[in-house]
């Protein structure tokens, strides 16, 4: 036991003093939290720019131009080149163009359909379908303000959460899990660089067993992980308001496994390789698909359906679904058991593959 | 194999080979070594000195033969053995960001037994750069915590591989005390060095090895006078004879020629020196001719009758 708190506190020692290493454990996911926080921040009054071009004049036009610069998700501004403002849309400077077409309220006024066109990117799918359904509401709005109908069924909203998901309630789950997978996935590198520079064959000219050396590692690891995820939960706390609506307890505990499960997929990569030139490229393609395709920056429902079946064998995919649920009770993508079961399952196959073939000198 | 046996010897080495390959670069070697001795293995780079150590410390396993140390199978009981000696590595590497004294604590807590650090630090002096970041020590202190780091178990047997390497002549010094100090307390060393010197002053007794064999055994001054009689006459000229010439000088038993340096080995001093003048004379090369002076043969000439190589190369 003296051994093994030697040696984690040798390896804690060691990473105070390493300014680089401090810099990408701690600092790196709070700036990189800051920065994406700041710059969706106002993601919750998000309003689309649209283009209205008004070619009937008429008192109905009016009308309709109010209706629409009242709808709070629209930012709409009037114009008069229609040629231009297409333009624009293409640019992605705005949303969508609605035309409201000469003699609109003449057909209005003897009873015939009058149809208000619509330009948007289809390429901009999420706002595009959000628009078209908001027109349409308003469409159905005035048609039966125009004919007098009386409303005999109204649907009424209610979100599925008990608060609303803003896009940083999204993000800071999915940066604690970005930040366990570095944690975890690069802690096999300390290892080859010990073997590489024979620290471990120094070790083993000792009576110090194995097991011993690895378990500080592992420890020290875990002890990171618990430091970096409150720093991360803390800030977001401070300055996004994010807070956990879950158990600290569950939270914590899906931090040890999921740091534990890249622990050991890190030393399972690696097994083969004899310098930390060679481990990183491979760690860098073990982590760089889980980076895009887990669902952490956002959500899997927007990647092709063809993709579904390499995001669900990535065990950050299952990390990052347990952190949502348990910190900002998201919309869940699997139920909690199979998370820890996958991840538990990563352990597993990793540890007695890395035991199997890791090379100690 | 009686107590006495066993008490008597510390290590014992049976036929010992090691194959890299095609290589036999441990090829059938037996010695043994004995308790409270200085005990050397010379040979020049290559020969199979570190193989065979790292076999003995239980570091590498070998492809057959029988090692016992402290009376205990290496293959066996491995752990065992590790308790109870101290090996220094020729430059490894350690955690670079732990300063000298956290590194001889971390160290000392793999051991049952350790000796204080202080009193390490005090004999290896490096008590003003205990507090050094091991990435920020100099070559030689490096090199004298990588010993520190062998004798920090109190061991009953310390490995040392070439431990003066790098040092300063006071700091080599002050190395050799400690290594002495060691015997006096009925410890043993085991000593590998590329210095003649340092083996000739040290080692009780010594095994030159040259491809993967033991050459010679025996102390350094019984190795020098079994293989000279004669002594030598050094010095060094532009051009050099040839071999041939100076066999033919009276008494001249041996030669060797390194460059501009000439080394005969003679029987008949008085009588190859003046053949040696004579030739000088008769081929206008008095004026080249320098540093002519006799010497005793050393553990160096030994070594270069052996091997053919010196040592350094």
């Amino acid at each position: 036991m003296r051994t093994f708190i030697k040696l984690l506190v040798s390896d804690l020692k060691q990473f105070y003093r390493d300014r680089t290493a401090l810099f990408f454990t701690f600092a790196f996911p709070l700036l990189f939290m800051m920065v994406f926080g700041l710059a969706f921040s106002d993601d919750n009054g998000m309003s689309y720019e649209i283009g209205l071009v008004d070619e009937d004049r008429s008192p109905a036009s009016e009308q309709i131009s109010t209706v629409l610069k009242q709808v709070s998700i629209f930012n709409v501004e009037q114009v008069d080149n229609l040629d231009q403002e297409l333009v624009r849309l293409r640019k992605g400077y705005i949303r969508g163009v609605v035309v409201i077409p000469d003699g609109a309220q003449a057909n209005i006024a003897m009873g015939k359909v009058s149809s208000i066109t619509v330009y948007y990117d289809p390429s901009q799918s999420t706002s595009s379908s959000i628009i078209l359904s908001t027109l349409n509401q308003i469409a159905n709005q005035i048609n039966q303000q125009l004919t007098n109908q009386p409303v005999l069924i109204q649907v009424e909203e209610q979100s599925v959460q008990t608060h609303d998901l803003r896009y940083i309630d999204y993000l800071v789950p999915g940066i604690l899990a970005m930040s366990i997978l570095f944690l975890g996935l690069f802690g096999s590198l300390t290892m080859v660089e010990r073997r590489e520079k024979k620290v471990l064959k120094r070790f083993g000219a000792t009576p110090v067993g194995r097991a011993k050396l690895l378990a500080s590692q592992v420890v020290y690891r875990l002890i990171l992980a618990i430091i970096q995820a409150s720093l991360i939960i803390i800030l977001a706390s401070l300055v996004f308001k994010v807070t956990v609506i879950g158990s600290w307890f569950e939270l914590f505990g899906i931090i040890l496994l999921g740091t534990l499960a890249f622990i050991s997929i890190g030393y399972f990569v690696v097994v083969r390789a004899r310098t930390v030139e060679g481990a990183m490229p491979i760690i860098q393609l073990v982590q760089f698909p889980m980076l895009f395709l887990s669902g952490i920056f956002f959500p899997v429902e927007m990647m092709p359906t063809f993709m579904r079946p390499v995001v669900n064998a990535l065990p950050l995919t299952y990390v990052a679904d347990a952190l949502r649920q348990i910190m900002v009770q998201g919309v869940p993508l699997n139920p909690m058991w199979l998370n820890v079961a996958v991840l538990g399952a990563w352990l597993v196959v990793c540890v007695t593959l890395a035991i199997r073939f890791f090379k100690w000198e | 194999m009686t107590q006495k046996f066993v008490n008597h010897y510390v290590a014992q080495i049976e036929n010992l080979v090691k194959c890299y390959g095609d290589v036999r670069a441990v090829d059938g070697i037996s010695f043994q070594v004995c308790r409270g001795e200085v005990f050397g293995m010379l040979g020049p780079n290559g020969a199979g000195k570190t193989t065979t150590v790292e076999i003995i410390d239980g570091l590498r396993a070998a492809d057959s033969g029988e090692v016992t140390v402290l009376g205990m199978d290496v293959k066996r009981v491995p752990g065992r053995i590790k308790e109870k000696i101290g090996i220094q590595l020729q430059s490894p590497s350690l955690l670079p960001l732990l300063n000298l004294e956290e590194t001889l604590s971390l160290f000392a807590s793999f051991y049952k037994r350790s000796l204080p650090i202080d009193y390490l630090l005090d004999i290896l002096a490096l008590k003003e750069s205990r507090k050094v970041f091991v990435k920020n020590l100099s070559g030689g202190q490096q090199q004298r915590l990588s010993v520190a780091m062998a004798l920090v178990n109190d061991p009953e047997i310390a490995f040392l591989d070439e431990p003066t390497t790098g040092l300063d002549p006071q700091a080599r010094r002050g190395l050799w005390d400690v290594i002495e100090d060691m015997r006096r307390k009925g410890k043993t060393v085991f000593l590998t060095t590329h210095y003649m010197e340092e083996a000739e002053r040290l080692c009780d007794r010594i095994v030159v090895i040259d491809h993967g064999k033991i050459i010679a055994t025996g102390s350094p001054s019984e190795l020098v006078s079994r293989y000279f009689k004669e002594r030598a006459i050094r010095f060094s000229v532009n051009p050099t004879p040839t071999k041939e010439i100076l066999k033919e000088f009276p008494g001249v038993i041996e030669v060797a020629i390194d460059g501009e340096d000439v080394l005969v080995y003679s029987d008949q001093i008085p009588a190859t020196m003046s053949a040696i003048l004579r030739y000088a004379e008769e081929t206008n090369l008095t004026k080249q001719l320098k540093d002519l002076h006799v010497r005793q043969a050393t553990l160096e000439d030994v070594f270069l009758k052996l091997t053919g190589r010196k040592i350094r190369e």
